[in-house]
């Protein structure tokens, strides 16, 4: 063996490919996954017969089912996946093995939530491949679906963030009740501004204000009734959420670095 | 060997509190030793002496409440220092949906190798733990000494300067700890510095240049071997075949039949056993000299006292 | 990572999510029901719903479609007017399917009329670019019976945008079915000469302005012979004493051309030829 010494340390970007591409690798070779995804493929082709339960316009309920059906599959895997991605490491103590090389504990952050989000993007792929198929057999154009699948991924984006934030800091099952409260809270945001107009002057209603922004306002993000019913999205809309999905997963990953370069591993 | 330390550890303290702040626990009080370049350290103890803690202070895993720490130069977890560092944990699990070539791959990009170069040494290492013929095995599968070797694989990948090892022998059976012995005395060979945590201390004898003994977070014996081992007393136990003499009879540790092991405390004694044992119609079957060895010492600073050690041969 | 690089992507972060979330606000300022605080079922469901509030729409019609396809069930549309015009409008006001078969259920089967215009109404509503409600509801109202109402839920229908030409002639129909020829005539005109309506609506037009223009007339006719019976006693000897008497300005032609019969001694009039030749 060469005496030649490497002592090199990584550049940020091969680093975090390297954290990520393992982290898809692993979720990718996870059987669950796979049950999870056969699930939701079945949802949508089963979508099919329950068409012909119904009056009038049949791809209504597919379309419905197939976006909600990629909505809420994406929300599980963000969740079980997520909170579990960081846990396992420290748990399962690969996390001292791969903090004792030279990378630093952001890298290994932003590594895992970038694997993750593969993961979540590759779901959604195939599930609206599947569910194009099946509207093609109606003759009808998958098109008018595409911002509002779009936006459930910056939805998910959102929420991936929250769960490799709360699991850096505490146990798979905190941290998915966390992100789940988080997932609810986002879907009332309206509710926050709407008791903001409703309290009287003073500091309470600021303090609502200041919460329905901070919320992850995932009500706004939501397109998948536009989009079934075939109404013209505005570019300028999908920018906007797109720009404040990217804006809000990036500031919660910042605080999950945060957070994870104090922690300390005990076991 | 050369002057200057690789690990440099004074005065570290580090304390764990309990959920809440209730529950206060030492681990490392006080602590304080050098590893130099070229040698092979053994930080012994038993468990809970804090051996562990501290190998992860040397790495940025944990930092110290107080005192201070230099791992080649630099403060533990600079990422500079850390590229020339390998480590292997205390039962070490690694992603278990890769293979051994994955794994190791995995690690080469961590340590910013080209794809030519990183081949080239997951090729090298695995040969050169034994796993070649294994490397497209997903590591479920594998056996707990192939783990462990995958970890020292791991440790050595990228040609660290100092390699730092948490109970590398642990679950090994003989021919697994052989194999790592040969790989520590190798690394030592090329001029690389070794440190390991040990609770066995058969390897330390016959590996270390100089170990610590650490009991409770606490240093109690620091230095070579040899220096450590011959202030300890010596003593000899003569096997004896036929009747016994008298004055030793209370020296006698065991008896097999004919035989009878008899322990004498000094040269002195020695002389005058194997003069009135032929007088008694007896015969001198065998003569052992006798130091304390490291594990009597250990067992000695741990509070166990040595006359049942001694009973053994 | 260093500090300021820290502070620096938080910063940019949270930037981005200001201006993001700043533009969403503007462009609606309010998703969901402005009137939270009422709560009524419907929001329940839709707060429950979380974000699936499509779905859950599909859902409760699909239930609905099974439990209303039960005809042995007693008072089976006790509740259709709350289902198909609160519950799942609230869910998804754009849900024009539901409108429509709540709005059938009730009237034929529930035979309310009522109850079904006012779902029908707040599809409209909801809906203003739809003509489909519409049109349903003018048909329900001419078949329980209100014509007129029926001609009032087509100007509706005609003006949405894509309204297929059917609706303005099934329009002009109505209108003449709630029994106002002339005014039925004058729609029937106003399609012939609309340069945008399509050959078959000419043609229905042309046959309908002769028919219309025959009954306009006759009905001319049989007022001004009933004044001159009323004035005089007797039944007029020809129509044309009609027009000296200026009961009538005109004798009308007839559109097939061949004169009204009129019989002196019964005081009827009638169309000209009883038997024709080719299509008119």
């Amino acid at each position: 063996m060469s005496t030649a010494r490497t002592a090199a340390v990584p550049g940020w970007l091969p680093a975090i490919s390297a954290i990520a591409r393992n982290t898809f690798r692993e979720a990718v070779r996870d059987r669950v996954l796979y049950l999870m995804l056969a699930f939701a493929l079945l949802m949508i082709l089963a979508s099919r017969f329950l068409a012909m339960l119904t009056v009038g316009s049949e791809t209504k309920i597919i379309k419905d089912l197939g976006l909600s059906a990629i909505s809420v599959f994406g929300l599980l895997t963000a969740v079980f996946v997520g909170v579990s991605l960081v846990f396992k490491e420290i748990d399962k103590r690969t996390i001292y093995t791969l903090l004792a090389n030279p990378v630093r504990r952001w890298q290994f952050v932003t590594g895992k939530y970038a694997g993750l989000l593969s993961v979540l993007t590759l779901n959604a792929v195939v599930m609206f491949a599947v569910l194009t198929v099946v509207l093609w057999t109606y003759g009808e154009s998958p098109a008018p679906l595409v911002p509002a699948v779009a936006l459930i991924l910056v939805e998910l984006s959102i929420v991936a963030a929250i769960a490799i934030l709360l699991s850096s800091y505490t146990n798979p099952m905190l941290a998915a009740l966390g992100t789940v409260a988080a997932y609810v809270a986002g879907h009332l945001s309206w509710s926050f501004e709407l008791l903001a107009r409703r309290i009287p002057e003073g500091s309470g209603r600021g303090l609502v204000r200041v919460l329905s922004w901070l919320v992850p306002n995932l009500d706004r993000l939501d397109l998948k009734a536009l989009a079934v019913h075939g109404v013209p999205i505005p570019a300028g809309q999908v920018g906007y959420a797109v720009l404040y999905g990217l804006g809000y997963a990036i500031a919660v990953l910042v605080l999950a670095c945060v957070v994870f370069e104090r922690r300390e591993f005990r076991a | 060997m050369g002057a200057e330390p690789v690990v440099e550890l004074r005065d570290v303290v580090k304390v764990f509190h309990g959920h809440l702040g209730f529950g206060r626990f030492v681990a490392v009080d006080g602590l304080g030793f050098e590893v130099r370049r070229g040698e092979v350290f053994g930080l012994l103890g038993p468990n809970g002496a804090g051996k562990t803690t501290t190998l992860k202070l040397l790495l940025g895993l944990l930092r110290p409440d107080s005192g201070s720490i230099r791992v080649l130069g630099a403060l533990p977890g600079e990422p500079a220092s850390l590229a020339r560092i390998g480590f292997l944990p205390e039962q070490p699990y690694f992603y278990d949906y890769l293979t051994g070539e994955e794994f190791l791959d995995f690690y080469g990009r961590l340590h910013g190798m080209s794809a030519g170069e990183r081949s080239r040494r997951v090729a090298e290492t695995l040969e050169r733990v034994g796993l070649r013929d294994r490397a497209r095995v997903a590591l479920r599968k594998f056996s707990k000494g192939m783990v462990q070797r995958l970890g020292l694989a791991q440790a050595i990948l990228h040609d660290p300067e100092l390699v730092i090892l948490d109970e590398p022998m642990s679950g090994l059976d003989p021919v697994g700890r052989r194999e790592v012995r040969d790989l520590i005395l190798d690394l030592r060979a090329r001029g690389r510095s070794v440190l390991f945590s040990s609770h066995i201390l058969q390897d330390a004898e016959v590996l270390c240049d100089r170990v610590a003994i650490a009991v409770r977070g606490r240093l109690r014996h620091l230095g070579t071997l040899d220096d450590m081992l011959s202030r300890a007393p010596r003593w000899f136990e003569v096997q004896v075949a036929g009747p016994v003499p008298a004055e030793w009879t209370g020296e006698r540790r065991s008896a097999q039949g004919e035989l009878t092991l008899i322990r004498v405390p000094d040269v002195e004694a020695l002389g005058r056993l194997l003069a009135a044992v032929p007088g008694d119609g007896g015969r001198v079957v065998s003569v052992w000299p006798r130091r304390e060895s490291l594990e009597d010492l250990f067992l000695r600073e741990v509070g166990v006292s040595t006359e049942a050690a001694g009973d053994r041969r | 990572m260093s500090r300021i690089a820290t502070c620096a992507v938080l910063a940019a972060g949270l930037a981005c999510a200001a201006v993001g979330l700043a533009g969403l606000r503007a462009a609606e300022p309010s998703p969901g029901s402005a009137e939270l605080l009422y709560l009524p079922n419907g929001r329940h469901l839709r707060l429950a719903s979380s974000g699936h509030a499509s779905l859950a729409a599909d859902a409760v019609y699909l239930w609905a479609i099974q439990y209303y396809s039960n005809y042995e069930r007693s008072d089976r549309h006790q509740y259709v007017e709350h289902v198909f015009g609160t519950v799942i409008p609230e869910l998804d006001p754009r849900f024009v399917d539901a409108y429509a078969l709540g709005g059938m259920i009730l009237a034929i089967e529930a035979r309310d009329l009522d109850a079904a215009l006012r779902v029908f109404d707040r599809g409209i509503r909801e809906n203003p670019a739809d003509w489909l409600l519409p049109y349903t509801a003018a048909w329900e109202c001419y078949f329980a019976g209100r014509p007129a109402l029926a001609s009032r839920y087509l100007d509706e229908a005609v003006a949405k945008p894509g309204a297929p030409s059917l609706i303005a002639r099934n329009r002009a129909g109505m209108v003449e079915r709630a029994g106002d020829p002339r005014a039925a005539w004058r729609l029937w005109k106003e399609l012939s000469e609309d340069p945008a309506s399509d050959e078959t609506t000419r043609a229905v037009a042309r046959g309908r302005i002769a028919d219309l223009q025959q009954r306009i007339d006759l009905e001319d006719l049989r007022a001004a012979i009933a004044s001159y019976r009323a004035a005089h006693g007797r039944n007029p000897r020809a129509l044309d004493v009609l027009v000296a008497d200026g009961l009538l300005p005109a004798i009308p032609a007839a559109p097939d051309g061949t004169g009204y019969r009129y019989e002196p001694d019964t005081g009827e009039v009638g169309a000209g030829a009883t038997r024709v030749l080719g299509d008119r």
